[in-house]
């Protein structure tokens, strides 16, 4: 009997020690910020277009919210308004600037123990202004953390 | 007993083959167990944040094979900055567990092997409060309270002994594969009862049960007697050296 209570003491140990690893805070390393991917396309071609240049951004009521602003972008990627159902961009290409209202419904999304949540959306619909933009259409109503495009912009 | 007891622990292949050759038939009693998991307590001592309590049945089939089920109740509660999240259910197992060792040596009360079981978990979760920040700003949400069912498969290897009559202790590892979370890609728990964290494929741990044993039926078990390999051995080396005619010996003759 004496000889196998150490068999029992190492198992004992060895569920503690993995009790113990359970219990242990983790960092979180994953992606955790949901963003609409949007490409860039010439009317007509269809091609990738590269713009000259390209800004995104938004009012609020207290301030002004830029999302983009760089040069020879051929696409963009922008966070949905997580306490609205709506969001509305404005998008300057090449110095023309137009207006985009993106609708959609959020849900929340269990990241990990680690991470928490997110809010990931399902795009229900969009209204664009027609400055330079031709045609804004949706490709993936789903805005979630698998990077996937989900607008096609034609200019 | 004791001595009996250790000498399995250490050296299984050992004692298989020094009582395989001692008889061709053995009678082992089958035996029905009840016990509970004691790692459960244990873990509500070292973490407030979960309650686990399993109790575990099985019943032996034959020599090597038990039908096992089990029954857990888990209780778990989050409270930090990111989220404040519970979660409690039942979770039921069942499955067969299978005994490596022969048995004119486990003799119905020693077990190593490996069991595999499909678990169902009957659980409610709710997320009180969630924050999430982004561009636009912090802000806090919630997930109201709803109840879900799992699915999971558990795979179990692990070591069961007599320490007394009519009781056993054991230990196992286990592996969960899970199947289904039952609450889709958004809202997967953050700890489903009975398997682990719901947002990974698989869990591992460790249970250490205590058992009552009773015996409710013998059996006859046949044991194929083992062969000694020196035996062979020293066989194979006489025939070789007159089959062939090679060597020393053989050399010596033909002159």
């Amino acid at each position: 009997m004496k000889r196998l209570l150490p068999i029992h003491f190492l198992a004992a140990a060895a569920v503690m020690a993995l009790i113990l690893h359970s219990c242990s805070v983790q960092p979180c390393y994953e992606e955790t910020d949901p963003v609409m991917h949007t490409l860039l396309l010439a009317s007509g071609t269809g091609e990738t277009a590269k713009a000259d240049s390209l800004r995104v951004y938004t009012y609020r009521e207290t301030d002004t919210l830029k999302f983009i602003n760089q040069k020879g972008a051929s696409t963009f990627s922008v966070p949905l308004d997580p306490a609205n159902d709506e969001s509305l961009f404005l998008i300057t290409l090449n110095g023309v600037t137009d207006t985009a209202l993106i609708r959609y419904y959020r849900v929340p999304h269990l990241v990990s123990p680690e991470c928490g949540y997110t809010i990931v959306s399902e795009i229900t619909g969009l209204k664009t202004t027609h400055n330079i933009i031709d045609t804004l259409f949706i490709e993936n109503k789903s805005v979630n953390l698998d990077g996937q495009t989900n607008l096609h912009l034609f200019y | 007993m004791a001595r009996r007891t250790c000498i399995f622990f250490i050296s299984l292949f050992l004692l298989a083959e020094i009582a395989a050759v001692s008889q061709d038939t053995v009678t082992v009693p089958l035996h029905v167990r009840a016990g509970f998991d004691i790692s459960g307590p244990v873990m509500k001592l070292l973490s407030r944040d979960l309650v686990s309590y399993g109790v575990l049945a099985s019943a032996d089939l034959n020599s090597s094979l038990a039908a096992t089920a089990g029954v857990r109740y888990s209780s778990y509660r989050s409270s930090d900055v990111l989220y404040d999240f519970r979660s409690n259910g039942l979770s039921f197992t069942a499955g067969v567990d299978y005994n490596f060792m022969k048995a004119n040596v486990s003799q119905g009360r020693y077990s190593a092997g490996i069991g595999l079981r499909y678990g169902l978990s009957f659980y409610s979760e709710q997320a009180s409060m969630l924050r999430y920040t982004n561009e636009w700003g912090a802000g806090e949400t919630f997930v109201p309270f709803d109840r879900n069912t799992g699915h999971f498969l558990e795979i179990t290897p692990g070591v069961r002994a007599e320490l007394f009559r009519g009781v056993t202790i054991g230990w196992n590892l286990y592996m969960r594969m899970l199947i289904s979370a039952g609450a889709g890609k958004d809202l997967k728990p953050v700890w489903m009862p009975g398997y682990g964290p719901g947002t990974s494929g698989m869990t591992t741990g460790a249970e250490y049960y205590i058992s009552i044993s009773i015996p409710y039926k013998k059996i006859k078990v046949f044991i194929k007697p083992k062969v000694r390999e020196s035996d062979e051995e020293e066989t194979e080396g006489e025939n070789t050296g007159r089959d062939t005619g090679t060597g020393t010996s053989g050399f010596t003759n033909r002159l």
